[in-house]
């Protein structure tokens, strides 16, 4: 059996700094901030770290079902979906994740862009 | 002679306070100082800052750090600690805060350190989400690995799977005496096409649960069943004196089952078995599909005696007759030429007597 990505890069170790370094630089970002303004970060991140955990292969699943319903509210628009796939590359490469492996996690990603971005918000 | 001047440390004269405004600066803690009347704050490092940004500047420490019951609390050469949540500029940070009183030149100030701890607040409480996730799976495991081994449990006797667990192998068992109980129908090909085959499978079925019942009542193993045929053992894998009482036990009320389903039913059954003991060896045959099998001259001797069984008849050796009379009631059945085994002397078992010299069954 192939190692997955999860396994190779170090698995929760790694995928915990990496999210923690992840919101840090959403956080930074005067685009994204205000969605968080009324977040409890901690459990944010344990989310985010187990689903980009699924993504590459390690445990934990999240449905298309669950990641709507979490998302339904937040009205989030493409540009701010676009916004964080670009914090969410960047970071990745800080953490010497491979390009070809960036890809993969983004594609991941990019396959539930329309679970996560609310369509009536990108129609205005 | 006196000491060369270059090992003798040269002192340059120092300027403390700047040395005391580095330090404060390079230390990774948040820190100021503050006036404990006025709440004002009359220093603070670059860390301190870098937390509270311009609050540090426009506002006083009880209002930046929202402790507003703060200096009755905090006594001289005590410690006050706390943790405290702050959110400045849309970002919110767990501080571990701590507070010392002191008195300084005449005033009376009050020293803060931050630490922050919004890392370890986050980790600890990934981790315990995490822990929580990995005794989930590990529950689910469990379970499917009890499952797993049901189903071994069901195909082969449970010191054999405990083997199989233990050393992922298992070694062939010679049992120097076991008794072997071998039944099939009379008939059966004949029914099997004349009748439906779902409801003839049923029926079987029916028939077979209640033998595995039965088989357990007396300590007996199932061994497998082929088609109509069933096989039982007794002695294996855990030897028992009784094995022969056992099985003729077990064979007598197979046939009673049968008997009284066939008074109800509208399939007739009619079984032929037979009984014997011998040498016998078990073991695991396969390796990607595996069953638990026996084998040896008491398997083929109770082959050959359920061959010679008449219907709902139970055919046994003298040799098994004459260990058992004791306790059931047999009856001669003459010399047969048996294959492998040459001439033999065979009985049917008829019932079994109890110890007051009733007949049971």
């Amino acid at each position: 059996m192939t190692q997955t990505l999860y396994e190779r890069y170090g698995g929760f170790a790694t995928v915990s700094r990496l999210i923690m370094a992840f919101y840090d630089n959403i956080l930074d970002s005067d685009k994204l901030a205000d969605y968080f303004e009324e977040v409890d970060m901690r459990r944010l991140i344990d989310h985010q770290t187990k689903f980009i955990s699924s993504l590459m292969g390690g445990p934990a699943s999240y449905s298309n079902e669950v990641l709507r319903n979490v998302h339904k509210s937040l009205n989030v628009d493409h540009e701010s979906f676009d916004e964080i796939v670009l914090i969410l590359r960047q970071t990745l490469a800080e953490f010497k994740i491979e390009a070809d492996d960036i890809e993969t996690v983004v594609d991941a990603i990019e396959e539930r862009r329309f679970v996560i971005v609310s369509e009536e918000k990108t129609a205005t | 002679m006196t000491e060369p001047a270059k090992r003798s440390p040269v002192i340059a004269p120092l300027d403390l306070e700047h040395f005391n405004q580095i330090l404060l600066n390079n230390v990774g803690v948040a820190i100021a100082l503050f006036d404990l009347n006025t709440m004002q704050i009359l220093f603070n490092n670059v860390k301190f800052h870098e937390l509270f940004k311009d609050h540090a500047a426009n506002a006083t420490i009880d209002q930046i750090l929202g402790l507003p019951e703060m200096p009755e609390k905090v006594q001289l050469g005590e410690i006050w600690s706390q943790e405290i949540e702050i959110k400045i500029k849309r970002r919110s940070s767990s501080l571990a805060v701590q507070i010392s009183r002191h008195a300084l030149a005449g005033q009376d100030v009050g020293v803060v350190e931050c630490h922050n701890i919004s890392k370890i607040k986050e980790l600890e409480y990934m981790l315990e989400s995490y822990s929580k996730m990995v005794e989930k799976n590990a529950r689910e495991l469990r379970r499917e690995k009890e499952r797993a081994e049901r189903l071994l449990l069901n195909v082969m006797p449970k010191t054999v799977v405990e083997e199989l667990k233990e050393f992922g192998v298992t070694t062939p068992q010679r049992y120097d005496e076991a008794s072997v109980l071998m039944l099939d129908f009379v008939g059966f090909t004949e029914m099997s096409i004349s009748h439906d085959p779902t409801a003839i499978v049923s029926e079987l079925n029916d028939i077979f649960t209640a033998f595995d019942r039965i088989v357990e009542q007396f300590g007996c193993e199932r061994i497998k069943t082929i088609g109509d045929a069933y096989m039982a053992v007794s002695g294996i894998p855990d030897p028992t004196v009784d094995h022969l009482q056992n099985i003729a036990h077990t064979a007598l009320l197979f046939r009673r089952y049968i008997e009284r389903r066939n008074r109800t039913s509208a399939v007739k059954w009619e079984c032929r078995i037979g009984i014997a003991t011998g040498p016998v060896i078990g073991s695991i045959i396969g390796v990607q599909k595996y069953v638990y099998d026996i084998f040896g001259p008491g398997v083929n001797l109770a082959s050959r005696m359920e061959s010679v069984s008449g219907p709902m008849q139970i055919t046994m050796p003298a040799s098994v007759n004459e260990r058992i009379a004791q306790d059931f009631q047999t009856k001669p059945a003459g010399e047969h030429e048996i294959r492998g085994f040459g001439k033999l002397e065979l009985y049917h078992l008829i019932r079994s007597i109890d110890k007051q010299g009733h007949y049971i069954l």
